[in-house]
């Protein structure tokens, strides 16, 4: 069984009477990846704030391999590191210079060495001596992931680490990432608001609300929850027969000229092709969108808005 | 580090020399002058790069990266303090020699106890810096001119160019609580009178210690405090 690499226990953030975050816990083990997700202002820079200390909590616990991250603070961060599109680099220091100050505040002991390897990784190599500002959006961002895995990471906390990047760029990112977590057992907290890249890159995701964490499974549980599909069916003819019909039937549906799309349960699928074949309706194209997690998300935030239970 | 010190020696430089014409004692006049601009990057330099150093930390979004990495506090301020030591040498050096060729005002003229002199300033200056640097570390860019500002508020009782007995009453009371207005005048007793008293040179060092610590101190209690509402705000 996968060790825990860090557990979160009863986290509490207050400013004055508003709480940012409210009794959260959770654990990350070894090799996993996990995401964190919620909308915005549901606490989740707060919480990746205080794991990398740059936040102080109000109440709770954070452990990292095992020991208080407050206790042993520069032993933990060590073992650490993190991506935000948020943040920056040095303007006027070049790619070479940031990563060798990095790596001395690191301690790395083969720098130079660590320095090429990962420059090559993310196609820096060839403009190592450019400074910071003549870097393009997706070259700051592949440099700050640079930067976060100089010190041989045993924890990556990443927030939207592919923001900005190219698709091809963010493919490759995201390869890359797989790669250090398989070879590595590297960890990772991982926030992203590309739901399909959460999906294939975590393990296990938790959603907070309002500061809370409301909920915590696997991408395919969460998606599971949801049991609606998309039937969508391209009709040609009848138009208005098909329009009355659905209407006559009250199946809710959604109509583009040709093109109807109609929610209902995974189950009731083969009732309704049935239902059209009695009926004579003919379709030139049919296919069934089963929900993602990004359905699971917008159901959320729905209910969150509706102040329905989760 | 070059541009302000060159300009300020040719104007006030210049200025003295004009002001010595008109009067009999004419060189120590002008090297009271000078002995002011140039001794005063030290207090200024020393103050005024901790803080810069921190801003660009907060300019350039860098600050949460310094902050998450394994460095300590102790070792981010001892950083500061070394950055900042070799710009105030370079800028003093440069100050000096400028001073020499056009006005043959001479550091070295304080003999050995020039290095006590300079630390005693330098030590000041790191309080200023540090104290300076509490309110940027809390309170983040929008108090950024106070890098620029904050030292100059204890020039006028610094007894720079003039004797303390020049200002007023309840300056003087503010002036004796100042190291560097012990150490300036000292100073002019080396131009006029030949010899630095130690009395002042110990008041000096004895008030410059409480004024470290405190500063130490209140610095690494605004980082807490401003780590409490996040440091990632200040980026």
């Amino acid at each position: 069984m996968a060790e825990i690499v860090l557990k979160v226990k009863n986290l509490t953030k207050k400013f004055g009477e508003f709480t940012a975050v409210d009794d959260i816990s959770f654990f990350l083990k070894e090799g996993e990846v996990l995401g964190l997700l919620g909308p915005n202002g549901a606490g989740k820079t707060t919480t990746i704030q205080m794991l990398l200390g740059v936040m102080e909590s109000t109440s709770g616990d954070i452990v990292y391999f095992g020991k208080q991250f407050k206790k042993h603070r520069e032993e933990i961060l060590q073992l650490v590191n993190f991506s935000s599109t948020y943040i920056s680099l040095p303007w006027h220091f070049t790619v070479l210079e940031i990563l060798n100050i990095f790596a001395m505040l690191y301690q790395i002991p083969d720098k130079n060495k660590r320095i090429e390897k990962l420059l090559r990784e993310f196609e820096l190599d060839h403009m190592v001596k450019k400074q910071f500002f003549m870097l393009s959006e997706g070259e700051k961002t592949r440099l700050l992931l640079t930067k976060s895995f100089l010190n041989y990471p045993k924890i990556l906390l990443l927030d939207e680490p592919t923001a900005s990047l190219d698709p091809e760029i963010a493919v490759k990112i995201r390869n890359f990432l797989k790669k250090e977590k398989r070879e590595y057992n590297v960890s990772m907290l991982f926030t992203s608001h590309n739901m399909a890249e959460v999906e294939e890159m975590c393990d296990r995701v938790i959603i907070i609300q309002k500061g809370k964490v409301t909920i915590e499974d696997t991408p395919e549980n969460l998606t599971k929850q949801i049991s609606t599909c998309k039937l969508e069916l391209k009709i040609i003819k009848d138009n208005k027969r098909v329009l009355a019909f659905f209407e006559e039937k009250e199946i809710p549906f959604r109509s583009d000229r040709h093109n109807f799309t109609i929610v209902l349960d995974e189950r009731n699928i083969a009732d309704f092709l049935m239902l059209l074949a009695s009926e004579k309706i003919d379709y030139e194209e049919i296919s069934i969108n089963k929900p993602d997690l990004e359905d699971v998300f917008l159901d959320i935030i729905r209910r969150e808005k509706n102040d329905e239970p989760s | 580090m070059f541009y302000w010190p060159a300009m300020d020696l040719f104007i006030w430089g210049l200025t003295g020399l004009y002001l010595a014409t008109l009067s009999n004692n004419s060189k120590e006049l002008i090297f009271v002058i000078l002995n002011g601009l140039v001794f005063w990057i030290i207090i200024w330099r020393a103050q005024y790069e901790i803080n810069v150093n921190i801003l660009s930390e907060m300019w350039d979004k860098n600050l949460v990266n310094v902050v998450a990495s394994p460095l300590t506090i102790w070792e981010w301020i001892t950083s500061l303090i070394i950055v900042g030591f070799i710009k105030m040498i370079i800028s003093l050096s440069f100050s000096a020699i400028i001073a020499f060729i056009f006005y043959q005002y001479n550091i070295f003229m304080f003999g050995l106890q020039l290095l006590p002199i300079t630390i005693g300033l330098l030590l000041f200056g790191w309080s200023a810096g540090f104290i300076v640097a509490g309110f940027i570390v809390r309170y983040g860019i929008k108090i950024q001119t106070a890098a620029w500002t904050g030292v100059a508020l204890i020039a006028p009782f610094s007894a720079l160019y003039y004797p303390l007995s020049i200002l007023p009453n309840w300056a003087q009371k503010i002036a004796l609580v100042l190291p560097p207005s012990h150490i300036f005048e000292g100073m002019r007793d080396v131009l006029f009178k030949g010899y630095f008293p130690a009395e002042k040179l110990f008041i000096g060092f004895a008030l410059n210690i409480p004024y470290l610590l405190l500063s130490l101190w209140f610095f690494v209690f605004m980082f807490n405090k401003s780590k409490k509402i996040g440091l990632g705000r200040l980026i």
